[in-house]
């Protein structure tokens, strides 16, 4: 197989079956956490300040008073990391093209060095947050398989999408099939680990803070 | 002995000055897209080499690359044929035709150390049957041709990689040189890939140039192609690639970023994934290039381009329409459904096996 | 062969705020190459058929390096000239063939291009000649 036909699958068959297992995964997951439905909380609600699923939800976003010291990697490594990707992922011109043909949505994109900027930010935020993950006791204790695989199925496309731009390591034409590829991977991967946090973590603050509200409590 | 005359010689002959010789070499370094500093190495190998027999065989083809180098301008194909090689075979060129064409093919075929030049794929599914030339079969052509050859140059994409007769399903199995080698269907014997449909016309006459001035073959990369005119993608030479890194692209063919000359990525240009010398030697004498004229690239230097879905779709999406994605939908929904009721059945007999504790069980 | 010259297109450069940002490389290599010129005699040439060029740059590089005193008509194989351009040691070489189609264009950077001077082959051929010539004139 030479790269253009490996180029050619990942953009034809491999494209199809990673979008199908995504969704097939996806929605199977979005069904089966919203059914399970929760005891009826049947005591009288308590009201207080500051208590209720809205205000948990912006409040979980921001670290806490003090933790922002006591764990700066953290906090600024997750929020550098998460709106870098962000900017990659949905402000890059060749993704919006791909949103477009999928479902016929589309904005304005940012100029590519922009992208190529937050790119870097983004993989050195990540490597940040591995390092402090290994270095830090408390952390590697806490850290399982999943942890490590998901942060590398994350990472894998936003470094060969930023080494096919820049004409890194290998042809473009190789890389690019890479990037799409491992694209793929990560799009089969996330409804079965972690990486399903895109779709069920506001609702989760929501829901938590829903429930401590009914008992007077803010979360 | 009738020893072929050296090409320094050959022009001589033609009562041709040093001058214009130093001529012809800067505008053959150019032609090959070697630095001007390469011109007295030219002209000092010109001086050795023999004027080599070429045989030229079209098997599954449509003329478009024949087509393409009697457009090439400089050097001529007339000056081309002449003055560098012996165009011994060639049987759209040659007034030669039938037995007496046949015959100067195995005339030129007797001493060996010719140059083979190919356009058109070869079929080979069902004994070859599917292509033949009097009556011989392309295969068996190709075979006996390539038997004693020095090496061979692939025109086209049909030659290099297969190209639009091998499309899928490939009704004929037709499949390019270096393909036959890898298969022992045919001699292995060095191959230089100038694929393109057509290819440049310069291009043909650059690449066959450079082996004759330098009797070897040109540093290629991993497809077999010449580094010096299929090293660069299109995307990287290409001068409308500041409107690609400021975000600005035409939507349409007529709207206002096409009628500004902005990036066609999204009208399906291949140039990020395409190797070809167009950007920079561009067509019809240097006149423009498809990008130039407002056409996105199609990518026909590339093998499988004719497979790789629509000329109008930007890389970044699907090749194909995502057949799988709606029932893909539908089935995750009835799993989650179906998961669901397997859950609240769990639930419910959890409920109907609970036994209220009394007393009695806590002093057990 | 080419009847495009008797077309009348004008080619506009496209409204580009930043240009291809080759005219300024070229214009900077002139300058290094004829530093190099002065400072150890060596020459320079830069094959402006091998540079992605928008339409209309290489007519503004032109403009920019305006005519010198010195233009060489040669005829070897086609026509060809050598226009020495505003800037001093800098030519600018068009190499056409015999049906005036541009074979290869050159900006030189030397204090006299190699292919206008005789050469040393010609030369002496033409001693040759020159020889005969007057053995020719002796005898009658």
């Amino acid at each position: 197989m030479n790269e253009m036909e490996l180029l050619n699958w990942v953009r034809g068959p491999g494209l199809n079956i990673a979008v199908a297992v995504f969704l097939l995964g996806t929605i199977w997951r979005l069904f089966e956490i919203y059914s399970l439905g929760r005891k009826q909380d049947l005591s009288a609600p308590r009201n207080a300040a500051g208590a209720s699923g809205w205000h948990t939800v912006v409040r979980r976003s921001m670290p806490p008073p003090g933790m922002l010291k006591r764990s700066p990697v953290s906090y600024i490594g997750g929020y550098a990391f998460h709106i870098g990707l962000a900017i990659v992922v949905f402000l890059f011109a060749p993704h919006i093209v791909l949103i477009e043909n999928l479902i016929g949505l589309s904005w304005p994109a940012l100029p590519s060095q922009v992208v190529d900027l937050a790119a870097v930010v983004t993989m050195a935020a990540m490597v940040l947050v591995l390092v402090d993950r290994i270095n830090k006791p408390v952390k590697r204790f806490l850290s399982t398989f999943e942890d490590y695989f998901t942060w590398a199925v994350t990472f894998l496309p936003v470094l060969t999408g930023y080494l096919a731009v820049q004409h890194l390591l290998l042809p473009y034409t190789t890389m690019l099939a890479l990037h799409i590829l491992s694209v793929e991977i990560l799009l089969v991967v996330l409804p079965f680990t972690k990486l399903f946090h895109v779709f069920t973590l506001f609702a989760s603050r929501w829901y938590n803070g829903n429930a401590n509200a009914h008992k007077g409590v803010p979360v | 002995m009738n020893r072929r005359p050296t090409i320094a010689e050959q022009l001589a002959r033609q009562g041709i000055s040093r001058r214009a010789f130093l001529k012809f070499c800067a505008a053959t370094a150019s032609l090959m897209a070697l630095p001007p500093g390469m011109a007295p190495a030219i002209a000092e190998a010109l001086g050795k080499i023999r004027r080599p027999s070429v045989i030229w065989l079209s098997f599954q083809e449509c003329t478009g690359c024949t087509e393409s180098l009697t457009r090439s301008h400089s050097p001529t194909v007339e000056s081309l044929i002449f003055d560098m090689i012996s165009l011994d075979y060639h049987h759209t060129l040659q007034a030669a035709s039938g037995e007496a064409a046949e015959h100067a093919r195995e005339e030129a075929m007797k001493e060996p150390g010719y140059l083979v030049l190919v356009d058109g794929s070869i079929p080979i599914k069902d004994g070859g049957i599917y292509s033949t030339i009097a009556g011989i079969s392309n295969l068996q052509m190709l075979k006996d041709t390539v038997e004693n050859a020095a090496a061979v140059v692939s025109i086209g994409t049909c030659a290099a990689f297969g190209g639009i007769p091998m499309a899928n399903p490939n009704p004929t199995g037709a499949a390019g040189v270096q393909a036959l080698m890898d298969q022992g269907l045919i001699a292995r014997k060095p191959v230089i890939n100038v694929p393109g449909c057509p290819p440049i016309p310069a291009v043909i006459t650059g690449v066959l140039a450079h082996y004759l001035t330098f009797g070897a073959i040109p540093p290629l990369d991993a497809l077999g192609r010449p580094l010096n005119f299929y090293g660069d993608s299109i995307h990287d030479r290409c001068y409308r690639r500041p409107f690609y890194d400021q975000g600005k692209f035409a939507k349409t063919f007529d709207d206002e970023g096409a009628r500004k000359g902005w990036c066609l990525f999204e009208l399906g240009c291949k140039g990020p994934t395409t190797h070809n010398a167009c950007a920079t030697t561009k067509w019809n004498d240097g006149t423009s290039f498809p990008i130039e004229s407002g056409h996105g690239c199609i990518g026909c230097s590339e093998p499988n381009f004719w497979d790789a879905g629509s000329f109008y779709k930007a890389l970044s999406a699907p090749a194909d329409p995502l057949s799988f994605a709606a029932g893909a939908a539908v089935a995750g929904a009835a799993v989650g459904v179906g998961m669901s009721f397997m859950n609240r059945a769990k639930k419910s007999s959890a409920k109907a096996a609970h036994e209220t504790a009394t007393l009695k069980d806590l002093e057990k | 062969m080419s009847g495009l010259d008797n077309i009348p297109v004008n080619v506009e450069a496209p409204a580009m705020p930043f240009g291809s940002g080759n005219t300024g490389a070229i214009l900077a290599e002139l300058e290094t190459s004829l530093q190099t010129l002065l400072t150890s005699g060596k020459e320079h040439s830069i094959d402006l058929r091998s540079l992605p060029l928008l339409p209309g740059e290489l007519d503004y590089l032109r403009e920019r390096l305006g005519k010198g005193e010195v233009q060489v008509d040669v005829n070897a194989l086609g026509h060809s000239t050598v226009i020495e351009t505003a800037i001093r040691g800098v030519w600018w070489v068009t190499h056409r063939n015999a049906i005036d189609n541009v074979m290869a264009e050159f900006l030189e950077v030397s204090f006299c291009p190699d292919i206008i001077r005789a050469q040393r082959d010609d030369v002496r051929e033409s001693l040759e000649t020159l020889a005969a010539l007057l053995a020719g004139d002796n005898h009658s």
